[in-house]
């Protein structure tokens, strides 16, 4: 099983990487690339929310936090690129230790409020600070190329997911995140530190998010702190996580890129009908929430799981109504 | 300066009325279903053209027309709330975050049918008491106070006022809050909390669903509006405790004192920045709000 | 049989193959890059009427005539959703895929800061009919270039019509939403007060959407003759409500785009009338053309009937993006499709071009901090009276006098 996963991983990171050696098309690389970021996004959300069960309102602060970084660095310091794009990442690093702190001793519903709270504060920061250039937002001179923008997209994603595939899934970190999810002070109970771990999983969160708003400002070439800061960042991140599944790793994958290339479809072929888009979106994502509370992913899996388990003769009368579940604890 | 201090405290009352109609049934629906309504903005705009068109068809006043508009809505709350209570209860995932997301979506299709039917302009809802206001004087100190603000206070205050007595003198109020302080048992005492749970989010839409006719008068309305009120409600339910209806006009209060204060007083471009950094504040602080009572 | 229909199958998809097809066009591919949904969505489709009208209209006609045959346009959208990242991702879309010959561009400056550099990559000119922001043109982007005049060109004019008023306003309370528009509105308003010696007691940029009501309040105190506001048409909307809310009625009361838009005077009715508001055109300006149409009132009349709403000045300068286009097309002779040579000419041509629309005269700046804007019609002063919006200056352009000082809001 493992060595399929490995086998699969390497299949798709060969093609990405192929990808742009035989197509010129800019376009298209563009869209992928953009895919790639929100990939990035979703799953430093769900590293957080999906592991922790802490609700992240404010994701989009770190990465507006990156991209402002980035460029003020480059424009105001005359940083070079290579030194002003991990720089938004630990940025974002230390603002998460700092807000963490505080912050995620809140739980469920007022750690969401907060967090929404605290990016809104910023953003209007931005708006009246003279070094972001207040509502005028930034320019940074563009560097137009999009096969390296591509690349190092790709670079930075795959980084952050074999991290955290790493940390969550084969480390012991990935367990401890887990019993703080189900069971706070019972983890407290087993010796471990509750507060140090969250704090450690917000900054695992904010820094691929940092980095990934430093590429996005020097890629599109301009920000303002309604593109950065604003609440789009963060609302598709959780939409795309929770549509694909929360607590994976592939889950927000297969989010993202299910409706990031709803979005795009709708947008570049139909259009017409942009205003009929939030409607169906809004709609799917209220639909998949009713039928699938688990995400596509969390879903597909526990189906299949299910079906393995009745082959094997572990799991016995499959009403319709209790396959899934047991399908999972099963798998599980 | 001093001058203008009661004019500040008088428009932090009146700002602060408009609040707690945004903020009240919001509070109510958290308190019992422990949902927080990413859609409370778009009931608003929704009840708000309501509002808009009902009034060009009659040509009755739009504070005539709220009974209708509350009606309208609360059955449209009430018909819709299995589909939130199914969300909710779901065994699996996170119920917080399955509701949230879930009205996250509804307020999208919302939004976009409010684009799609009413379009892009902003619309304004004409009443006869948006042309006068009161004007008091004493030696150095005046206060102006605008009719139309005025009335939106009392009627906050009214709606306040019925629903504490609904809650705490009536059988329905008694099961409200037994839901609202423990499911479980309130199910054992014969509590439906289901049936309950439905008149309650019934109430919070048509409730909200009124305050956007009254928004409609004071300020102007369009089918991009919602966000800003959800963001105000937020505010205001937060810092009066989630939950805690007697904490909702303090809180509306206090954000209508920090706006006048900082538009009078100080930058007004630090106005919406006070406003956040003071509920990031207060959370951290208190996450139960300024009294500490919310659930 | 079969293996035939398959081989004609693959014939025809060959043929109709757009890359194939490059070379033997009788059209224009227009490129048309706005935000037609997200938070400007209202402006977005102010200009999508500009665009869509001047293309039926030439269409109509047969199309643009170039020696001896006439190139019929055809528009691609693509819409930017308000945010910037859609926007370039939009230009390059029509860039690579559409192969677009040339673009009408956004409505916002933060949308066209975005799309220009992408644009200049592929070298592909672009007119926006609406992006008023300076800081566009500070940029100096070669392929870029625009109809409506930025608005530290436009915002002096009122100002300059107020101070000849008798009695003059003295004092002044200027105020902008904390947009890049409204802000540099606001700052421009304040440049020619204080140049006219009008005295500006309280200068502030607020949060967007902010309820304005104890900020007025103070203001009231002050007393100022001359209130001057930045903002979007919500925003107006509300800030004369409030005032009337607070009964406090200025000597005059200025706002910019959003005036003449007909929410503004539909929301407020009898208390929109006597706001002063600044722009480049109405209705009912001098201008006479012999391009598609004759004059203002003719365009007018045109856009009435086609889209059931009146037009404003930024449906306007979007129309005659496309006219700008037209005549450097003609002038360079030049057929579709357009080869980079062909584009770099219709660049030249564009910095050139000096033409009679039914928009005025359209010039564009050749350096200086306009560089790429229409620097050739005359910014006006406008006021709603009746309900309708009236040039009141400057004064060789106005056609009715200013109502000053503005009649109490109690008495209307």
């Amino acid at each position: 099983m493992r060595h399929r996963n490995i086998l699969w991983f390497a299949s798709v990171l060969s093609i990405l990487l192929i990808l742009p050696l035989i197509t010129d098309d800019a376009f298209f690389l563009r869209i992928i690339t953009e895919a790639f970021m929100w990939i990035g996004l979703a799953m430093a959300w769900d590293v957080l929310a999906g592991y922790t069960g802490y609700l992240n309102f404010g994701h989009g602060v770190f990465f507006g936090i990156g991209a402002y970084t980035t460029a003020i660095l480059m424009m105001r310091s005359e940083w070079s690129f290579p030194f002003a794009l991990p720089a938004a990442g630990v940025v974002a690093g230390i603002v998460a230790l700092f807000a963490g702190l505080p912050t995620l001793r809140l739980k469920g519903a007022y750690f969401a409020i907060a967090t929404w709270a605290l990016s809104r504060a910023v953003q209007q920061v931005a708006l009246v600070l003279e070094i972001t250039g207040g509502p005028d937002g930034m320019r940074l001179p563009p560097f137009l190329n999009p096969k390296f923008f591509y690349m190092l997209m790709l670079g930075i994603v795959t980084a952050t997911f074999l991290l955290f595939w790493f940390l969550m899934e084969r480390a012991s970190f990935g367990l401890k995140v887990r019993a703080i999810r189900e069971d706070e002070s019972g983890a407290m109970a087993l010796g471990l530190n509750p507060t140090k771990i969250k704090i450690q999983a917000f900054i695992l969160s904010a820094v691929p998010t940092g980095i990934l708003g430093g590429m996005y400002a020097y890629w599109i070439t301009f920000i303002d702190p309604a593109s950065v800061l604003g609440d789009l960042v963060t609302d598709q991140a959780v939409v795309m996580a929770v549509f694909g599944g929360l607590g994976t790793l592939f889950g927000p994958i297969i989010g993202a890129i299910l409706i990031f290339l709803f979005k795009t479809y709708f947008w570049a072929y139909l259009a017409d009908y942009q205003v009929l888009y939030l409607i169906i979106l809004g709609l799917l994502i209220a639909l998949s929430v009713v039928f699938m509370p688990n995400g596509l992913w969390g879903t597909l899996t526990g189906y299949i799981g299910a079906r393995q388990a009745l082959r094997k003769g572990l799991a016995v009368n499959p009403q319709a109504e209790n396959e899934t579940e047991k399908g999972d604890k099963t798998h599980e | 300066m001093l001058l203008l201090l009661p004019q500040a405290i008088v428009d932090g009352f009146l700002i602060g009325g408009i609040y707690v109609t945004i903020a009240i049934g919001f509070s109510l629906a958290y308190g019992v279903m422990h949902i927080i309504d990413f859609a409370v903005g778009e009931w608003i705009m929704l009840g708000a053209f309501l509002g808009f068109y009902l009034n060009i068809w009659t040509q009755w006043d739009p504070f005539f027309l709220l009974p209708f508009v509350f009606i309208v809505f609360a059955v449209i709350g009430f018909v819709f709330q299995p589909v939130i209570h199914r969300v909710l209860s779901g065994k699996k995932g996170n119920p917080l975050l399955m509701g949230l997301v879930f009205t996250f979506g509804l307020g999208l299709m919302f939004r976009g049918l409010g684009l799609t039917v009413f379009g892009f302009y902003s619309h304004s809802i004409p009443s006869a008491l948006s042309a006068n206001s009161f004007f008091l004087e004493s030696g150095n100190f005046f206060v102006t106070i605008p009719v139309i603000r005025f009335a939106g206070l009392v009627y906050a205050l009214s709606i306040t006022i019925m629903l504490h007595y609904l809650l705490k003198k009536s059988d329905f109020g008694l099961a409200v809050r037994a839901l609202s302080q423990n499911r479980d048992a309130a199910g054992l005492m014969g509590v439906n909390a289901k049936r309950t749970s439905s008149y309650v989010y019934g109430i919070y839409v048509g409730i909200s669903a009124m305050s956007g006719v009254l928004i409609g008068c004071i300020f102007s309305i369009s089918a991009q509006m919602g966000g800003d009120y959800t963001v105000f409600s937020f505010f205001v339910v937060v810092l009066a405790g989630m939950g805690y209806l007697s904490g909702v006009p303090w809180a509306a209060f206090l954000l209508g004192f920090v706006q006048s204060f900082f538009l009078i007083y100080f930058n007004p471009s630090y106005t919406l920045l006070a406003v956040f950094a003071i509920l990031y504040v207060v959370l951290l602080v208190s996450p139960k709000g300024m009294f500490a009572k919310g659930v | 049989m079969k293996h035939c229909l398959i081989a004609v199958l693959i014939f025809t998809l060959f043929t109709a193959n757009p890359l194939l097809a490059e070379e033997a066009r009788d059209f224009f591919k227009v490129g048309v890059i706005t935000s037609l949904s997200g938070d400007l969505a209202t402006g977005g489709n102010v200009t999508k009427r500009g665009y869509d009208l001047w293309a039926n209209t030439l269409n109509a006609q047969g199309g643009i005539q170039i020696k001896d045959k006439k190139y019929t346009v055809k528009l691609f959208y693509a819409d930017a959703q308000s945010e910037p990242s859609q926007g370039a991702s939009a230009a390059e879309r029509l860039a690579t895929q559409e192969k677009v010959d040339f673009v009408l561009g956004p409505y916002s400056s933060g949308v066209t800061l975005a799309v220009a550099p992408v644009l200049e990559k592929y070298k592909i000119p672009m007119i926006t009919g609406s992006a008023e922001s300076p800081l566009i043109w500070k940029q100096k982007f070669f392929y870029t270039f625009g109809t409506v005049p930025p608005v530290n060109y436009t915002g002096a004019t009122p100002i300059q019509t107020l101070a000849k008023m008798n009695p003059a306003p003295k004092t002044a309370v200027i105020l902008g939403s904390n947009d890049a528009f409204s802000k540099a509105t606001a700052e421009a308003f304040k440049d020619a007060a204080e140049k006219l010696g009008i005295k500006v007691l309280k200068f502030n940029i607020v949060p967007s959407g902010q309820d304005l009501t104890p900020f007025m309040s103070a203001v009231k105190v002050l007393q100022p003759d001359l209130v001057a506001f930045g903002g979007h048409d919500e925003e107006l909307i509300n800030l004369v409500k409030s005032l009337r809310q607070i009964n406090y009625t200025p000597k005059a009361l200025l706002m910019h785009y959003g005036v003449t838009e007909p929410a503004f005077i539909e929301s407020l009715g009898k208390d929109a009338e006597q706001v002063f508001g600044a722009s480049v055109w109405t209705t009912s300006v001098h201008a006479k053309s012999d391009m598609l149409w004759p004059d203002a009132a003719a365009y007018g009349k045109a856009a009435e009937e086609a889209f059931k709403v009146p037009a404003d000045y930024t449906q306007a300068g979007s129309s005659t993006a496309g006219l700008a286009f037209q005549a450097a097309l003609q002038k360079i002779e030049a057929v579709p499709p357009l080869s980079e040579a062909n584009r770099e000419a219709l660049i030249k041509a564009l910095e050139e071009l000096e033409i009679q629309t039914f928009y005025g005269k359209l010039k564009f700046a050749k350096e200086g901090e306009y560089y790429h804007a229409n620097v050739g019609i005359t910014p006006l002063t406008i006021q709603i009276q009746n309900g309708k919006v009236v040039i009141v200056g400057p004064e060789k352009d106005a056609e009715a006098a200013a109502q000053y000082p503005l009649k109490p809001w109690g008495q209307r």
